[in-house]
């Protein structure tokens, strides 16, 4: 069996896990990343993409609210290639109590959220589409971040500081020499080959799943409440502000503009298990009546796909388990020297999307304490590889860039606008055969046919770079479209039905994808016996 | 002036311009549109409507700088919100892109110049023999390419060197008491007054009393150009000027300007975001080409049917905005009713004119390399004349075949024996 | 009245069943205007007549598919249509063909026999009258083929080639290095170039050199719009072997072809059609519509007539609607429907490859096909219930079938009284 020795071994390739990683890398400490699948395909990718101004905490929960506005401030610096500077609103809806509008403006002063009060008309002025019968309205500084571009940015910074990212490396077995954890056997989800990491302080960085790592290295009760939440993204954007409801937190009250569609989020439902994707009919309908009340003719616009993203929320003590939104959002250090006597081994949970550089800060430092070392934490200050030089991003850059090569550049995703060099590099880079890893990378297939012209395209493509056997080329190609109806069905009606009409119209009957010769089937290179 | 949705900018404005943004979502990529786009299968310029249209829509946002230039290459022909099957406001998405990259980068001489056919006819009627001239004379046409970006080789209409609101208003026409106001529109008016007064004979021949109101430009050209906010005043001063003719429920206003009518009846209202005036909505309701008046009227027994034989071969084109009317082609069907006429339909489906578009030197070559197939079609119809409802259109394919062309009404007018030959 | 019109019959939708309907009407003598959305399923699908493809397993003998499908379920439009209208119809379409207006562009095949065709992955799908341009691809004649692209986006030959090695067929594939227009050009770029002899004759001899003795050629579809056949003849003869089409992603340019040949049998028998004018309602007079409104630029038109032919397609023209509260509707006359799953039951399955519970829904008809509830309606295409056309293969053997028994139900009944209101 094959051995890697490392550092620091992180377990979990979401936004933490991948923070972590990086944060370790600056400290010079040599780091591997693994995550059981791909990188940022469990919570951190499933998410709608707010990067919180704090204006959502300030009543509740001004602790959280004032991590946030510090970090939006420190990451649209070191990360502004992920983010985009849309601007937030809290608008005061005919459903929302309009008492609630002052205690956010004191929340918001005494929380250092910048906050500007503007009259509806104004507002109103800025996003057309918002609901006319709003009373008040705040503009903060909530943007949206690409988080899969985040992800794979950190992974990019850690591997040019000499660190190695394992996506599909499931942690199997936490290994253990007495009360000190030594590293971890992972095994290939692809290939079913294993490998063992020796580390000197393995992170348990895995979100919702930690308690199950934890179980690995033998310690219990590290008790994760999962909260499941639905989002849905809609085929444009709407609104180019992230849209809140001017009250106390609940479900389906913001929108978030990010990159070519909107999202609407989010529910919170207990579940008891992380990989609980179920979507609730009652669910999506409360979603779109939600919707309704912020821009009216929500329902008859276009739904592209829905999803569901589990928050890890760590459970205090304390707490009750009726509503997970109650319990702590702030995230949870644990020190397992401390609570259950097992050194060298860490776990992070709980927290946010947008605190995620904080929580790694946090835990690197303690890492850094329990093995008496000193090294500074630099993330603060150190751009992230490709948000060196330039400010936030905007939404017209891919057309920007389209327009620059017109007519020498073929697009391969019309929707996304991806351009077939960039596909192949990326194909190349990951090394991989699995066209939702390429979704995920460039968002390919994402758009309004919902890989209804790509895929096949892109199938293509694929098959063309490294000799890829046919085989390969046509499982990927059902498994994309597999894996895309699963977002889409739940929430097929009007324009997306008719677009998922036509994608059969192209894969059952033009292509004929169903009846491709079977997986097993070898190819002819003698003259044809076929035709006989 | 109220333009019934504020100044632009105004809440209201932008949420009718984000409606018609809206119509992106029924786009299910199937590229019909990229099928019948003129512009997009003759240059690779213009990266076609699919693109240009809902595609790129999903990455403006209205505060962002515009990025692109190649939708300016759009001629406006509409012709791909016509044949999308999903209803997607293709070709109006398209002008409000152009409109933002005009209002951001401004808008040459040029286009303010030729998007005003008033100005242009009023300096140009009394002088018409030196105006002629100059737009006949090669080193002034070379100059006017170098100074205006206009074409040298571009068609321009002469001009009559008389205005038919002038013959109009000098006659009086029998008082039938079965009113109609007559929308001449500007290529009447300047360029082919006759066409105006073949017009009021065949409408006078079927029992109607013809006004012809007081009236100015529709603002077609500058709205193409993406000069909305010019075309939203010239647009409204047209309609209140033909409101105040529309005495009671019957009347209507009847134009042979296809591309004119189609503006007022629906394209101001829809690109230029005037959906709500009310004005504006009266006189799209009541506004009919005239091809399409004589068709309904033919439908319930009432159009005079007493046309002698034109043993000719005849080619018509139906331009762009004469589909854009969605009222299938009427001059066929009027057509069919005169004995002896046998007619050439012609499926190719543009000119490249495109209003003022093939007249600007960087796109003349692309409207050209457009109409080639039309001017293959027309020459190998075997058919000395071509009939077509846009007068643009009628002076480049005229320029392109070399082959005399005029409107739909003229072979009535004849076989009414009007011309005075039977 | 103002904003009307009248005429014997009018079709709403100009996909191959209201076209063909709307030119049978026209030949039989009504005054008939088609009205259109927007053009629709013909430049989307192959272009080929496929009658019956899988049922589920493969079909090889249409005629039998067909009875298999009537057998498995006795509300499948060919229940209605039986074997001697599909037959009718395709020899009513084989004429057409060869009166219409690409000379010697001709379709083959029949209900005998499907054609095993090669898409453009590299599978093969059963086809059961096809353009000539294709029939060439039929694995039963295939031996070594040579799968050329054009480095078009939408054709990827390795793949195709690799695909069909699977299936039997000893294939490679090569790109043929053709400067595009722009690097983004589809099939209908591609095929305008091919309807130019010179680049033709340049392509085929750039294409000679890379040949292998005996190999047979499958190309995409692509070759030409405005002469197919003189430009597939032209290829065979200046490469010397076997020439044939792939279709590939829309557009599709057999499809356009198909188009263009049922529009001008329509407008040669003097059928009207209007182009971009969406039928948003009816008035009815107790069971019969007594009209139909479309939308036109400015206000509404009335077409009046005693019949109509509904072929406004089904949940893909967006002609039938579930909407964001789940309801399902006809949104062109608001007819019932049939084949709806209840409010309580799955619309969707979470296995793609599966049936999808709705994918049979559509109007509710009677077994001449005429809508319930509106007796001068019949309904054909996409709109009728009780297949799932892509999954069987079946979708434009049911349109052009359905659409010429529409017209012959309309001419039927019109004997006794349309032309008699045709001048009301």
């Amino acid at each position: 069996m094959a051995t890697l020795s490392t550092d620091v071994l992180v377990i979990g390739g979401g936004a933490t896990g991948a923070g972590v990683a990086w944060d370790a890398a600056l400290r010079g400490f040599d780091v591997v990343l693994v995550d059981r699948s791909d990188l940022a395909e469990g919570t951190s990718g499933r998410f709608h993409g707010l990067l919180h101004s704090g204006g959502r905490y300030v009543v509740k929960d001004p602790k959280a609210a004032e991590e946030c506005i510090g970090e939006n401030r420190i990451l649209r610096t070191i990360l502004s290639d992920c983010i985009e500077d849309t601007g937030g609103m809290f608008v005061t809806t005919p459903w929302d109590d309009p008492a609630y509008a002052d205690k956010f403006a004191a929340g918001c002063r005494a929380t250092d959220v910048d906050c500007e009060e503007v009259s509806p008309a104004e507002a109103l002025r800025a996003e057309p589409r918002v609901n006319p019968q709003i009373s008040r309205a705040f503009r903060v500084p909530d943007a949206n971040i690409d988080v899969w571009k985040t992800v794979w940015s950190l992974a990019r910074g850690v591997q040019q500081h000499g660190g190695r990212v394992l996506p599909y490396r499931a942690a199997v077995g936490i290994h253990r020499a007495g009360d000190e954890v030594t590293g971890a056997r992972l095994r290939d989800a692809r290939t079913g080959e294993e490998l063992d990491v020796e580390a000197r302080m393995t992170i348990n960085a895995s979100g919702a799943w930690a308690g199950q790592v934890a179980e690995l290295a033998g310690i219990d009760g590290v008790r994760i409440l999962p909260g499941r939440g639905i989002m849905i993204a809609m085929n444009h954007r709407m609104v180019n502000t992230c849209i809140n409801r001017c009250q106390m937190p609940t479900d389906g009250d913001i929108i978030v503009p990010i990159r070519t569609v909107c999202v609407i989020g989010t529910t919170d439902q207990h579940t008891d298990d992380p990989d609980d994707h179920t979507v609730l009919q009652s669910e999506v309908d409360a979603m779109f009546d939600d919707g309704e009340k912020l821009v009216p003719g929500f329902r008859r616009a276009r739904a592209l796909r829905v999803w569901t993203g589990v928050r890890p929320l760590f459970e205090d003590a304390k707490a009750g388990d009726t509503d997970t939104r109650d319990v702590t959002r702030a995230h949870a250090i644990l020190e397992h020297s401390e609570r259950d006597g097992v050194e060298r081994f860490l776990t992070i949970t709980g927290g946010k999307l947008t605190t995620f550089r904080l929580m790694a800060e946090d835990i690197v430092d303690a890492a850094c304490q329990q093995l008496g070392e000193t090294r500074p934490c630099l993330t603060r200050t150190t751009p992230v590889p490709g948000s060196e030089d330039r400010g936030t991003y905007t939404l017209g850059e891919r057309l920007e860039r389209k327009e620059s090569s017109l007519v020498e550049e073929q697009l391969v995703c019309e929707c996304e606008l991806i351009p077939r060099s960039k596909l192949e590099t990326a194909m190349r880079r990951r090394g991989t055969t699995n066209l939702d890893d390429v979704r995920r990378l460039l968002r390919l297939g994402m758009g309004p046919c919902q890989g209804g012209f790509c895929i096949y395209r892109a199938t293509g493509i694929l098959h063309g770079l490294d000799g890829l056997s046919a085989q390969d080329a046509d499982q990927s190609l059902l498994d994309f479209l597999q894996e895309r109806w699963k977002g889409v069905w739940p929430v097929l009606y009007g324009d997306q039905l008719r677009q998922a009409r036509l994608d059969d119209w192209i894969f059952q009957g033009v292509l004929d994808v169903e009846h491709l010769p079977s997986i097993d089937t070898p190819a002819a290179t003698e003259p044809s016996t076929a035709a006989t | 002036m109220s333009w019934g949705v504020g100044e632009p900018g105004m809440a209201g404005d932008g949420v009718l311009q984000e409606l018609l943004r809206g119509s992106l979502d029924h786009c299910v990529k199937c590229t019909i549109c990229e099928t019948a786009c003129p512009v997009s299968n003759a240059t690779p310029l213009f990266p076609g409507p699919k693109y240009a249209g809902p595609q790129a829509e999903r990455y403006r946002v209205a505060d962002e700088p515009s990025v692109e230039w190649s939708v300016d290459y759009c001629s406006g022909c509409g012709v791909c919100s016509q044949v999308c099957p999903q209803g997607v406001k293709i070709a109006e998405i398209n002008a409000q892109a152009r409109n933002k990259i005009k209002r951001q980068k401004g808008v040459p001489l040029r286009d303010r110049i030729i998007t005003r056919p008033t100005w242009l006819g009023r300096a140009g009627t009394p002088t018409a023999p030196i105006a002629n001239f100059s737009l006949g004379f090669r080193p002034g046409r070379v100059l006017a390419e170098k100074l205006l970006g206009v074409h040298r080789d571009a068609p321009a209409p002469k001009f009559a060197g008389r205005r038919f609101s002038r013959w109009a208003r000098g006659r009086t026409g029998p008082r039938t008491g079965r009113r109609i106001v007559y929308f001449h529109g500007c290529g009447t008016e300047y360029y082919e007054p006759w066409e105006g007064e073949k017009v009021v004979a065949v409408l006078e021949h079927n029992g109607f009393e013809v006004e012809v109101p007081k009236q100015d430009c529709c603002g077609l050209p500058l709205q193409s150009s993406g000069l909305f906010d010019d075309a939203r005043k010239v647009v409204l001063r047209l309609a209140h000027a033909l409101a105040e003719h529309l005495h009671d429920e019957d009347t209507i206003i009847v134009g042979n300007a296809t591309s004119c009518t189609l503006m007022l009846k629906r394209e101001a209202r829809e690109i230029l975001g005037l959906e709500d005036d009310p004005t504006l909505k009266l006189v799209s309701e009541r506004t009919y080409d005239i091809c399409e008046l004589l068709l309904e009227l033919h439908d319930r027994g009432e159009l005079k049917t007493d046309f002698k034989p034109i043993d000719e071969t005849v080619a018509y084109h139906a331009p762009c905005q004469q589909q854009g009317h969605y009222m299938g082609k009427p001059a066929l069907d009027l057509f069919a009713l005169i004995p002896g006429l046998e007619v050439k339909e012609m499926t190719a489906r543009c000119c490249g004119i495109a209003g003022t578009y093939g007249l600007k030197a960087e796109k003349y070559d692309i409207a050209m390399e457009v109409g080639q197939p039309l001017f293959e079609q027309i020459r190998g119809s075997g058919a000395p004349t071509v009939a077509c409802d846009s007068e643009t259109c009628r002076w480049q394919i005229t320029h392109g075949t070399q082959r005399p062309s005029v409107h739909p009404i003229d072979y009535l007018h004849r076989a009414y024996g009007l011309d005075g030959s039977a | 009245m103002r904003g009307e019109l009248h005429f014997d019959a009018v079709v709403i939708g100009g996909g191959t069943a209201g076209l063909v309907a709307g030119a049978r009407l026209a030949e039989g003598g009504a005054r008939v205007c088609v009205v259109v959305k927007g053009v629709g399923s013909t430049h989307l699908a192959p272009g080929t007549i496929d009658v019956a493809a899988y049922t589920p397993g493969r079909v090889d003998e249409p005629r039998r598919g067909l009875e298999q499908l009537v057998a498995a379920r006795p509300e499948h439009p060919y229940a209605a249509l039986g074997v001697d209208t599909v037959s009718d119809a395709l020899q009513w379409f084989g004429e057409r063909v060869a009166g219409g207006p690409f000379p010697g562009y001709r379709y083959v095949g029949d209900l005998e026999r499907n054609h095993m065709l090669p898409t453009a992955v590299g599978g093969l799908r059963p086809s059961t009258v096809v353009p000539e341009t294709m029939a060439g691809g039929d694995a039963a004649g295939l031996t070594r083929v040579c799968i050329v692209g054009a480095r078009l986006r939408d054709f990827h030959p390795s793949l195709c080639a690799a695909n069909l090695s699977r299936a039997g067929v000893v294939a490679r594939g090569i790109d043929v290095d053709v400067q595009l227009q722009r690097a983004d050009d589809n099939s209908l770029g591609l095929a305008r170039r091919f309807d130019d002899p010179a680049w033709r004759a340049a392509f085929a001899a750039q294409l000679a050199l890379q040949l292998r003795d005996e190999e047979q050629v499958g190309l995409p579809a692509v070759l030409g719009v405005a002469d197919p056949h003189a430009v597939w003849s032209d290829l065979e003869r200046r490469l010397g072997r076997r020439v044939f089409e792939i279709p590939t992603l829309p557009p599709s340019v057999p499809g356009m072809r198909l188009f263009e040949i049922l529009r001008s049998a329509l407008r040669g028998a003097g059928g009207r059609i209007v182009l971009g004018s969406a039928v948003v309602g009816a008035e009815r007079e107790g069971g019969r519509i007594t009209a139909v409104r479309a939308e036109a630029s400015g206000r509404e038109v009335r077409y009046v007539a005693p019949w109509f032919v509904l072929a406004s397609g089904g949940f893909a023209s967006g002609a039938l609607e579930l909407d964001s509260e789940w309801h399902t509707v006809d949104r062109v006359l608001g007819l019932p429907l049939r084949g709806v799953p209840g409010p309580d039951k799955p619309r969707f399955v979470a296995d793609y490859f599966e049936e999808q519970p709705l994918a049979r829904a559509g109007i509710a008809v009677d077994d001449e096909l005429r809508a319930e509830g509106a007796d001068n309606v019949v309904v054909a295409g996409a709109a009728l219930p009780g297949a799932a056309s892509w999954r069987e293969g079946s979708g434009e053997g049911i349109a052009l079938a359905s659409g010429y028994h529409a017209a012959r139900v309309v001419l039927a009944a019109a004997g006794t009284g349309a032309e008699a209101t045709a001048t009301a």
